[in-house]
């Protein structure tokens, strides 16, 4: 390789790997609640990470809202954006056919993708903030403190998403329709609440996820969409629905292209996620995790 | 005998008096193909500063063959294939005598089999791959005109400034750049300058445009603890990449073709990029009398200190209707004459003529970056 | 009587897209023209595997990308000429289509629709990262088509918009001919039977998978040819081959004109490849236009237009399964 390789090398793509893994698991995470809870595909997740992203910017940037306001009403926006998702365009259709939420929700994301394109142009903007060029150093590994900080949110999130899942009597209800619609129904639990509630959580992850990237990445129309279809994969991999599973097939997409990137080619790694799935899909198509495509 | 050609000399001269005064024509149309959205949108918007400068300033000085002088500017995003639609588009239209850069090279090559089919000049201003002036002028492109220098002669001056000043240091050079004609016309540049002295890059990569992350890119070079890294980085691009340099800790000095006046300031001021040492076509900080007033005349205008991308531009633009003029009609095939048979001077020092290959050889300025200020070391012929 | 009505209206249409460049042969129409043939051949594949078979695929414009790259690469580095180029392309992308149908058909139509959408994104990726292959962002630009010597007109050079505009229209009547021909055959009827009930489809004796990979092979086909041709046109193949922009255009067609319909497709196709370029949208505007349509459609009128019309009119519109 080059002169004087050490063991720095192999821990700090461990820990790119992992701080990649988690924000990955950010976005996916609302992907695979709405599809657990509602069995709808949202082909506009990453546009609404992108409109967190967007938000995000002219909050510091026009507004000079500092970063963890910037943070807090942001999510609270894409917490009730994701409500009104609901109750405008996918109450309609909810358990009316994989094809038809496919479509709706990707006409959803060329409307608002477009829509950016349109008033903001193409041109990416960089959000700047008094930690952008700070980073953590610990011996050999560095990591950069908006990094870090978007790590920790992440965690935060996880952590809440996971005392509301198993410790309240609304979660308990989500994990009941996710696991039996028709059941949850006949047991008398509102459904349709339900599907919001998990709706605008996930949609509030997404606006997290751009929230707290917006000054790592630069902020551009278009941003989403390497994320969406790599969620995409994240989710089936780990099992449709299954929101543990997906957390830890985040991150291991995470480390798989750390590690693939520092030691072969940087070019290489965009495929992996895909090549995983079709992978998985010929051979355990379930996902790693259980419950798959087969519906 | 003698009197009646006198007399049809007088009629004749004064015939050409009454029609030769401007206006009452149509404009002469430039097309021009640049990024107006997209990664390299600022750079598109330079692009079309300084050619809207140079034509402005023609116009006041009477247009050329009494008629004004006029521009449109059409979007490729820098990507080939929408470049090839927009400069087919133009094409068809049948309206313009010329075709005005095209600024990333990817787009230059793509477009210029199509102007050479359609037999109108193509001037080049920023697209900077060697490949273009290797495909021009005898045996290739005769259409195409490349007035700023190419990536390999950049590369040489500043390959050959850096093993003059830092021996050590130039056996160790990683690269990194974008996966484009620019970006690899670079490291090309970069090995065979360094061949030329029994050197080799220690390393090179190249990202896509867009990349979000450089992350994983930095790691891989930093774990092989180059002593210089030589980058090769556009538009917002660079942006990314310097700010995830900076706050990823890479502490390694930067050369190639850094773009010093695209530095945030907070990170010049900082210090942390002393040392970078580059090579550009131009820096505002050039320190000639025609810069000065070139500088001058583009803030007043525009508001903004004119950058490399500006500079190119108008000179390009320059030569064009230099070339117009002197070719006497609008006639495509005429001013493509006149083209090769351009002798100007650059506001850089040097006379701009175009070799075998359709290339000017406009002078290259090395800077570097000392005390958090940007100091031109010196002018290099290319 | 409806017989000759429907064959009048086609040798009328076929009239006035033969002679389109002599009254509207302006370059900018031209290149409408041919923008119409192309989706017109694209929008009736997808229409055939989508709308007879009942398979939601995003890979139809993996297989027009991967075919263009096959015939620009044949003819840059083998000298192989446009057609036989473009037919190769075709030939790849029907294997292909043929791999990634058996292995994810097994599981199930879903798996299908992720599994081609998969494809698509894959090879986006690939022909942007394999650089040694494809020359990635750069391109292979400088893609010349032929110039062909015909009895009786002299030489024709396929790189001037109108030439090319015929060989679009011709090879798209030629496909639309062998499609409806197709879906209104035997196997037209199994892909129906399919769609509507697969167990009973099965206990007629007809055999799913291999009708189903029948249906993804032709339409690979048809849909990869255009593409290799279309390169020509474009004179450059980049990774935008492989744009979105191409799927959701596609979509578009096909679910307004009614999946399963042969006529509303064609006609959705015709009007949506018209109708942005005539409001002068960029395209920015046309995908936000062409979003709203699909959004409105999956809420109000998921069957398309011969879903909306009353009975009478609609009937030559509707899926045939639905009249």
């Amino acid at each position: 390789m080059g002169p004087g390789v050490d063991l720095g090398l192999p821990l700090q793509l461990l820990i790119n790997g992992l701080v990649l893994g988690v924000l990955y698991a950010l976005i996916a995470m609302g992907l695979a609640l709405i599809f657990g809870v509602l069995e709808i595909v949202n082909f506009a997740h990453g546009e609404l990470y992108m409109l967190g992203a967007v938000a995000a910017y002219f909050l510091t940037t026009s507004l000079s809202v500092g970063y963890w306001g910037t943070i807090a009403l942001t999510t609270a926006g894409a917490v009730g954006l994701g409500a009104l998702f609901y109750e405008g365009l996918l109450a309609f259709i909810a358990g009316r056919g994989f094809e038809r939420s496919i479509l709706l929700t990707l006409g959803v994301s060329m409307v608002l993708q477009n829509g950016a394109l349109y008033v903001l142009t193409a041109t990416p903007r960089m959000e700047t903030t008094p930690y952008s060029y700070r980073s953590v150093i610990l011996g050999d590994v560095s990591i950069p403190l908006l990094r870090v900080f978007a790590l920790g949110l992440a965690l935060l999130a996880f952590a809440a998403l996971y005392v509301l899942l198993h410790h309240t009597r609304m979660g308990q209800a989500i994990r009941g329709v996710a696991q039996n619609r028709a059941a949850a129904l006949m047991v008398g639990i509102d459904t349709h609440a339900v599907s919001r509630l998990a709706v605008a959580i996930g949609v509030g992850l997404s606006g997290l996820a751009g929230a707290a990237l917006a000054p790592v990445y630069s902020v551009h129309p278009t941003m989403g969409v390497a994320f969406v279809f790599k969620a995409f994969a994240i989710v089936i991999i780990g099992g449709l629905g299954n929101l543990p599973g997906c957390a830890v097939a985040a991150i291991l997409l995470g480390l798989l292209e750390s590690v693939v990137g520092g030691f072969f080619s940087p070019t290489l790694v965009d495929s992996l996620g895909f090549l995983a799935m079709i992978m998985l899909l010929l051979f355990k198509p379930e996902g790693l995790f259980g419950r798959g495509v087969r519906l | 005998m003698l009197v009646s050609s006198m007399r049809a000399t007088a009629m004749g001269l004064a015939m050409t008096m009454v029609v030769s005064p401007a206006t009452g024509q149509d404009a002469i149309r430039v097309g021009s193909s640049i990024p107006l959205t997209g990664n390299l949108a600022f750079f598109g918007q330079h692009s079309r500063w300084g050619a809207e400068l140079a034509i402005e300033e023609a116009n006041a000085a009477g247009g050329a063959l009494g008629r004004k002088i006029e521009s449109d500017f059409q979007d490729n995003r820098c990507n080939p294939a929408e470049a090839v639609k927009s400069v087919s588009q133009m094409l068809s239209d049948n309206r313009y005598v010329a075709i005005h850069d095209g600024l990333c090279s990817s787009v230059i090559l793509a477009i210029m089999p199509l102007i050479e089919r359609a037999a109108i000049p193509l001037v080049v201003a920023n697209g900077s791959a060697t490949a273009i002036a290797e495909k021009s002028g005898v045996g290739g492109n005769k259409w195409t005109f490349k007035v700023n220098p190419s990536d390999a002669s950049l590369a040489a001056a500043l390959v050959g400034y850096l093993v003059a000043k830092m021996p050590e240091k130039s056996k160790s050079i990683a690269y990194l750049g974008e996966s484009t004609d620019f970006g690899r016309s670079g490291s090309q540049g970069f090995e065979i300058a360094l061949a030329k002295r029994g050197l080799k890059l220690a390393s090179a990569d190249y990202y896509q445009q867009g990349t979000a992350d450089f992350t994983a890119v930095f790691t891989k070079i930093r774990a092989e603890r180059p002593a210089l890294l030589a980058l090769y980085a556009v538009g917002a691009d660079f942006q990314n990449v310097i700010r995830q340099y900076v706050s990823f800790g890479m502490n390694i000095p930067l050369t190639g073709r850094v773009l010093t006046d695209q530095i945030p300031p907070e990170i010049l001021q900082s210090g942390v990029l002393d040392g970078t040492t580059s090579v550009q076509p131009y820096v505002p900080e050039v320190d000639t009398a025609q810069n000065k007033a070139f500088s001058a005349a583009f803030q007043k205008k525009f508001n903004s200190l004119p950058n490399l991308l500006s500079r190119e531009s108008y000179e390009t633009m320059r030569v064009l209707i230099d070339a117009i003029k002197r070719a006497g009609s609008a006639e495509p095939a005429a001013i493509r004459d006149a083209l090769e048979k351009t002798s100007l001077e650059s506001m850089l020092g040097a006379t701009l003529e175009f070799d075998a290959n359709n290339l000017a050889h406009d002078n290259a300025v090395i800077i570097q970056i000392r005390g958090s200020k940007i100091e031109v070391i010196g002018l290099n012929k290319t | 009587m409806r017989a000759a009505w429907r064959w009048s209206a086609i040798l009328g249409a076929v009239g006035v897209s033969a002679t389109f460049p002599l009254w509207a042969g302006s370059p900018y129409g031209l290149e409408l023209g041919i923008s119409v043939a192309l989706f017109a051949v694209l929008s009736t594949g997808l229409n055939l595997v989508y709308g007879y078979t009942g398979l939601l695929s995003f890979a139809q414009v993996a297989y027009f990308g991967i075919a263009g790259y096959t015939s620009a690469l044949l003819w840059t580095n083998f000298e192989f000429p446009m057609l036989a180029g473009a037919l190769m392309g075709g030939l790849l992308a029907a294997l292909l289509g043929l791999l990634i149908g058996y292995a994810s058909l097994r599981l199930s139509r879903h798996a299908f629709a992720i599994v081609s959408l998969s494809l698509a994104l894959l090879c986006q990726i690939v022909s942007r990262d394999w650089v040694s292959l494809t020359r990635g962002p750069m391109g292979i630009p400088g893609l010349s088509a032929p110039t062909v010597a015909f009895a009786g007109i002299g030489q024709v050079s396929f790189d001037r918009p109108a030439a090319f505009y015929y060989l679009m229209l011709s090879y798209a009547i030629l496909v639309l001919a062998l499609l409806y021909r197709l879906v209104h055959s035997r196997i037209g009827r199994a892909f129906l039977a399919m769609k509507l009930n697969q167990p009973l489809a099965e206990s007629q004796g007809i055999d799913p998978l291999g009708y189903r990979l029948l249906a993804i092979s032709i339409s690979a086909a048809v849909t990869g040819i255009a593409g290799g041709l279309y390169v020509f046109h474009l004179t450059i193949v980049d990774p935008s081959i492989f744009d979105f922009y191409y799927t959701e255009a596609m979509l578009i067609m096909v679910i307004i004109g009614g999946p399963g319909s042969f006529w509303g497709v064609l006609a959705a196709s015709l009007a949506f490849s018209m109708i942005p370029d005539l409001l002068r949208f960029s395209t920015d505007l046309r995908m936000i236009f062409y979003g709203i349509v699909l959004v409105t459609a999956m809420l109000a009128f998921p069957r398309g237009l011969g879903g909306l019309l009353p009975a009478r009119i609609a009937v030559p519109w509707r899926c045939r399964a639905q009249a």
